[in-house]
């Protein structure tokens, strides 16, 4: 069996926890909805125009709403210590952090998607640029958030602190994928041509493929004793 | 079949867990480690089946250093702990097939039932392991343990929680196992039960052996003894 079967294993036995519990998607959704609300009325449009702030918002919840999802992905491992004995199988090390971030990442794909509606609704965007560009900017920023959170979501489990120390590991990280992410939303948001795009977005897949590589390769250390 | 320990130390900062303890395990038998809270049992076992890298010393299995990193090796081992290991959301099917297949069994939902009608537990297939009692959980546990028919099987603390009926069956499976051949490596504080199972005990205190022998050399009120302080003094390498 090669790696990326068992990556597919361990993703489809996440996924379908998650959505036989649905503990963890509904709390990511929920904050996304409360967010996307909350904004939606502390936003004076009078002064600022929705189509500027449309992007950073949106990233900030996704933001939000994956790190909260993240605190929770090894939660199913620890409960009754599964995690001991998933480690015990002879898949390396890689091929669950893999198949780990993977559900992570359809998660935060769902809440990205129900952000984005939520946004572009509740602050009255009524052509909100190419929803393909919006596509091919969102899906190497939600492969680095999603690796990241899943990486730090085990660092965090080891920790004292537990999950309140997951913002502080994932945040400063994440920095500049959510400013390259923002700033290349937004020029589709303004309806700017692709070529003013492009170049954000090749960072945003260099960051992803980044973070998933390191994510990959340190797992094993923060995995085992 | 011989699984081999030599001069395994392990520390957690300032604390020696376990300090330079030799074992010996050979295959169709069952080896059980007493020993009172605190004495690094658990820690014993965890550097035996290779989850914890030893500080100083090694495993060998028939004379060759065994990993927790080789992939190889984890498909020869079985874990059963008092913790089940199981997702609860999932069915005791689903459970058992997503182990088989990560060990690469062929035909996983054939091996899992196989597997749970060994322990007695082919009723619980479709259950939701959310669903069962403490005792089902733990026979499932030990079902997936044993799915993969590994060669060596390490119990910690397998009784615990355990009705009559299911330690019982527990009891028939690591019988079952020590007669195919496999090695079993029991932790454990029930003295009676493990007394009556193995075939060799060896006694921790305060991360050393105090006693290692033949089981049928020593009744569990012997053991007893050796948990206590001063009870093991002189009982080093007390048997061969």
């Amino acid at each position: 069996m090669t790696s990326l079967r068992w990556v597919g294993v361990i993703a489809h036995k996440d996924l379908r926890i998650e959505f036989r519990a649905g503990g963890r998607v509904v709390a990511m959704i929920a904050l996304a909805v409360l967010a996307c609300f909350l904004f939606a009325f502390a936003l004076d449009r009078s002064q600022v125009s929705a189509q500027h702030v449309a992007a950073s918002l949106t990233w900030l919840t996704v933001l939000f709403a994956a790190t909260a999802g993240a605190g929770r992905a090894f939660d199913t491992e620890e409960e009754d210590g599964a995690f001991r004995h998933l480690l015990l199988t002879p898949i390396p090390r890689h091929a669950i952090f893999l198949g780990k971030t993977a559900a992570n990442l359809v998660l935060i794909w769902m809440v990205t998607l129900l952000t984005f509606i939520a946004l572009t609704t509740f602050l009255g965007l009524r052509d909100p640029g190419s929803l393909t560009h919006h596509g091919a900017i969102f899906l190497p920023g939600t492969i680095g958030l999603a690796a990241t959170g899943t990486f730090f979501g085990l660092v965090s489990r080891h920790s004292s602190l537990g999950d309140t120390i997951l913002p502080a590991l994932t945040f400063p990280l994440l920095v500049p994928v959510i400013f390259f992410g923002a700033t290349a939303s937004a020029r589709v948001f303004m309806e700017r041509p692709w070529p003013e795009i492009s170049g954000s977005v090749r960072l945003l897949w260099a960051f992803a493929v980044g973070f998933t590589a390191v994510g990959s390769v340190l797992f094993r250390y923060v995995a085992e004793e | 079949m011989k699984l081999e320990a030599r001069e395994l130390v392990c520390d957690y900062g300032a604390t020696r867990a376990v300090d330079s303890v030799d074992l010996a395990a050979a295959g169709g038998s069952i080896l059980a480690v007493f020993g009172p809270n605190g004495a690094g049992k658990t820690t014993l076992l965890r550097m035996l089946s290779g989850e914890r890298k030893p500080d100083r010393g090694a495993v060998r299995l028939d004379g060759r250093p065994v990993s927790g990193s080789d992939p190889a090796w984890r498909s020869r081992v079985g874990l059963i702990s008092h913790r089940t290991g199981l997702y609860r959301k999932l069915t005791v099917g689903e459970n058992l097939a997503f182990f088989a297949t990560l060990h690469g069994v062929a035909g996983q939902g054939a091996a899992a039932a196989r597997a749970l009608d060994g322990v007695g537990a082919g009723e619980l297939e479709g259950k939701a392991v959310e669903q069962l009692s403490r005792g089902q959980r733990q026979r499932v546990a030990l079902a997936r343990s044993l799915v993969h028919d590994p060669d060596i099987v390490f119990l910690d603390e397998p009784f615990t929680g355990l009705d009559p009926g299911g330690a019982e069956a527990l009891e028939a499976m690591l019988r079952a196992c020590r007669e195919a051949g496999k090695i079993v490596v029991l932790v454990t504080h029930d003295l009676r039960r493990g007394v009556e199972l193995a075939d060799r005990v060896a006694v921790l205190r305060r991360g050393r052996k105090v006693l290692d022998g033949s089981a049928s050399e020593h009744g569990a009120q012997d053991l007893l003894r050796f948990f206590t302080a001063g009870g093991g003094a002189g009982g080093e390498g007390a048997a061969a």
